[in-house]
């Protein structure tokens, strides 16, 4: 109590501002102290606020509408309040016009889209790996544990680029949530980069058996990996995602298998693997079978009884163009693939309509 | 009654659910509530938009920097005619006019010339007031008794976070920063939101979002601050009708469904409380910690006909479908492997 500002007010009150006490009234402030910039800190620890009557008393003090006024007199029938609300919110007849929009859109950014699909390379390729190492093609392996490395080390910067905050991104490790699809999500991305890390290190250092095994334990994150993108957007209240969560997992884990063969048979085109090689003929099966399952688990769950009722984003607006456009790009290359019965030999890459449309096509 | 919810994270001796039960009936569209609530947490602007002709709702929607907002329901839509009409006198010059007060010629004659009104888009309310309604009969002017008789279907309904007992945004936030307060309150910890984004597609209500520019995710804190001291939410202080209600939440379900009854005792028969008293399949998101006291569809309100928070209700199937199509995938891969090595040597 330093230095008073002003000099406005009777001499009691003032007396009552400097001392707490001898004025009538105290005005001690209960936050920071007279004079002083403003603080959170109070002036006397414990202090309540001036003129509060305690729990809640104010409240009730202000309220109107006492019993003797004619604001609620009556007690309700048994039932009758939770008769009422069901014919109201039971849906008999919809108004004519609905405020709206009921939900708020998400935030987030083209970041997420692009973390998606590499992630879903990232599982992909580890499953790659497995399946070379338990095949014996050991070197094939090495190159698609280089490849999840690869696709795994810009997720990471992506996610916390989208943050609002980026400065705070190690808040997404501040506590283990098993509720939340995204903190389960942080976690899994964390080890699943570490893991696969590890396992290319090992390789680099030439201690293939442990390289293995840390590969196998990437595959065996990458399981939820390449799962939870879909059930964090299930798990959301936009109905086109919210209403498609049996289908969503399984179509990102078809597309994560897809993108992640398919970027191992151009990285090993590219390094020289021969046509014709057990892997590469692998890896044509694995990507035509695993684009044979998106489709057919993407256009089932569009196609389902009811769907009517939330499937209008991916008709309608830019999402449904880009949605539209995805079909005749994905259904040929799936065609083509299916006529020549073998991988083609001409294109290391299958010819696909972009992937992620369906994913964000409920963001509008 | 909703059931307790079991992950409050603050204890304190004595502490009881606290909420708001918000009465639409007694609302009158003054917005003090946003004001108070704007002023007491030092809430920026947040834009301020009359939609040409639609609404007189002005301050937009629940928001990050909006934690109280008064949504008008406006159910005097213009018509097709007095839109065109409206159109063209825009186009002539003349101003578009008050759509839900149909000007009859665009001049207003009522009275002796003391309400005359220059521009046809022009209605002088002051004078129309003081002329009384029910003169202009007849007169060829202003229906007044027409438009007053119409006036009782504007509602006012001030919206606010519902603080539910299964509250999605709490569930989805991955640093904990959202957080069940001794109050049994939802709050998100400014110092701890790392503006991830995940709350907002989460709540089924579509109350929280991001700020563009803090960053974090902002919604009402049922002015925490304000409950530690024992005082009362700046929105409910200064409600002049009381149609907000603050106190503890077993208290006001008692008072909120009293006065359904009276309301359907006048009748009033389409009042019914939104988020409390439900049985309990029929809960919304396991009963709101602020309800509220309709008499039209919410639907109306922008507000949905069911809520649940959608982790619980879609994450469990949603993982078991992932993690089991995964398994599959991982298993096919390799089977593919194998079998091609197998048939590659055979070859």
């Amino acid at each position: 109590m330093s230095k008073r500002r002003g000099s406005g007010g009777s001499a009691a009150e003032r007396e009552g501002a400097a001392g707490g006490s001898g004025g009538t009234r105290d005005t001690t402030p209960a936050l920071g102290t007279r004079g002083q910039p403003g603080s959170y800190r109070r002036a006397v620890e414990g202090a309540a606020v001036a003129l509060t009557r305690g729990r809640f008393g104010d409240a009730r003090w202000s309220y109107l509408y006492g019993r003797d006024t004619s604001y609620a007199p009556e007690a309700a029938v048994d039932g009758q309040v939770q008769s009422a609300a069901r014919r109201m919110r039971g849906g008999e007849e919809i108004p004519d016009t609905v405020q709206g929009p009921v939900i708020k859109p998400a935030v987030w950014t083209w970041e997420v889209p692009l973390y998606f699909w590499l992630g879903g390379i990232a599982t992909g390729s580890s499953f790659v790996a497995l399946g070379c190492d338990a095949a014996g093609d050991h070197s094939s392996a090495r190159t698609a544990r280089m490849v999840t490395l690869a696709a795994a080390l810009p997720s990471a910067p992506l996610l916390v680029k989208d943050l609002g905050r980026p400065a705070r991104f190690l808040n997404m490790l501040r506590i283990f949530k098993p509720r939340s699809p995204m903190s389960m999500g942080a976690w899994c991305l964390m080890g699943f980069s570490n893991l696969a890390g590890a396992a290319v290190a090992a390789d680099v250092l030439g201690r293939s058996g442990t390289a293995r095994a840390l590969g196998a334990g990437t595959a065996g994150l990458g399981l939820y990996l390449g799962s939870y993108t879909g059930v964090l957007l299930a798990s959301t209240a936009v109905p086109v995602w919210a209403r498609s969560r049996v289908f969503l997992p399984p179509i990102f884990v078809a597309t994560a298998a897809a993108t992640g063969a398919a970027a191992n048979r151009l990285v090993l085109s590219a390094t020289g693997l021969p046509s014709g090689h057990p892997t590469r003929t692998a890896l044509g099966r694995v990507e035509t079978g695993a684009m044979a399952a998106e489709l057919l688990l993407s256009s089932g769950n569009e196609k389902r009884p009811g769907s009517a009722a939330w499937r209008e984003p991916l008709d309608q607006g830019r999402p449904g163009q880009v949605v539209g456009a995805r079909r005749p790009g994905a259904t040929p290359g799936a065609q083509a693939r299916r006529r020549s019965g073998a991988p083609s030999r001409q294109r290391a890459v299958p010819r696909r309509g972009p992937r992620f449309p369906l994913r964000v096509g409920g963001c509008g | 009654m909703s059931a307790a919810p079991t992950e409050i994270a603050i204890h304190r001796e004595g502490a009881e659910r606290m909420g708001f039960f918000t009465d639409t009936t007694v609302c009158i569209g003054c917005k003090a509530c946003e004001v108070a609530c704007k002023q007491w947490n030092d809430l920026p602007a947040d834009g301020s938009v009359f939609r040409k002709g639609m609404s007189y709702d002005h301050t937009g929607s629940l928001g990050a920097a909006t934690w109280r907002h008064v949504r008008f329901v406006e159910r005097l839509a213009p018509s097709a005619a007095e839109r065109e009409d409206a159109a063209s006198r825009l186009a002539a010059g003349g101003g578009g006019g008050v759509p839900s007060l149909p000007v009859d010629g665009g001049r207003w004659t009522g009275d002796g010339g003391r309400g005359t009104v220059d521009s046809p888009g022009d209605l002088d309310l002051v004078a129309l007031a003081e002329s009384g309604a029910g003169e202009e009969e007849g007169s060829g002017g202003v229906d007044v008794a027409g438009a007053v008789a119409q006036m009782d279907r504007w509602l006012f309904m001030s919206d606010v976070c519902k603080h539910c007992t299964n509250a999605g945004c709490l569930d989805a936030c991955p640093t904990g920063a959202i957080i069940r307060t001794e109050f049994q309150t939802v709050f998100i910890q400014p110092d701890v939101c790392n503006g991830c984004g995940y709350c907002i597609p989460s709540c089924p209500f579509g109350v929280v979002d991001r700020d563009k520019i803090d960053g974090r995710a902002g919604k009402c804190t049922l002015c925490y601050d304000r409950l530690q001291d024992g005082l009362e939410p700046a929105c409910a202080k200064a409600c002049p009708t009381d149609s907000i209600l603050f106190g503890p939440y077993d208290e006001l379900v008692d008072i909120a469904r009293r006065r359904v009854a009276e309301l359907h005792a006048r009748g009033i028969d389409g009042a019914y409380l939104y988020g409390a008293g439900d049985e309990p399949q029929d809960q919304l998101a396991g009963g709101l910690g602020a309800f509220f006291l309709l008499t039209e569809a919410p639907e109306r309100f922008g507000l949905p006909a069911q809520a649940e928070s959608p982790i619980q209700e879609n994450a469990p199937v949603a993982t078991a479908a992932g993690l089991g199509a995964a398994l599959a995938a991982a298993g096919a891969v390799v089977a593919t492997f194998v079998l091609s090595h197998r048939g590659g040597r055979r070859r």
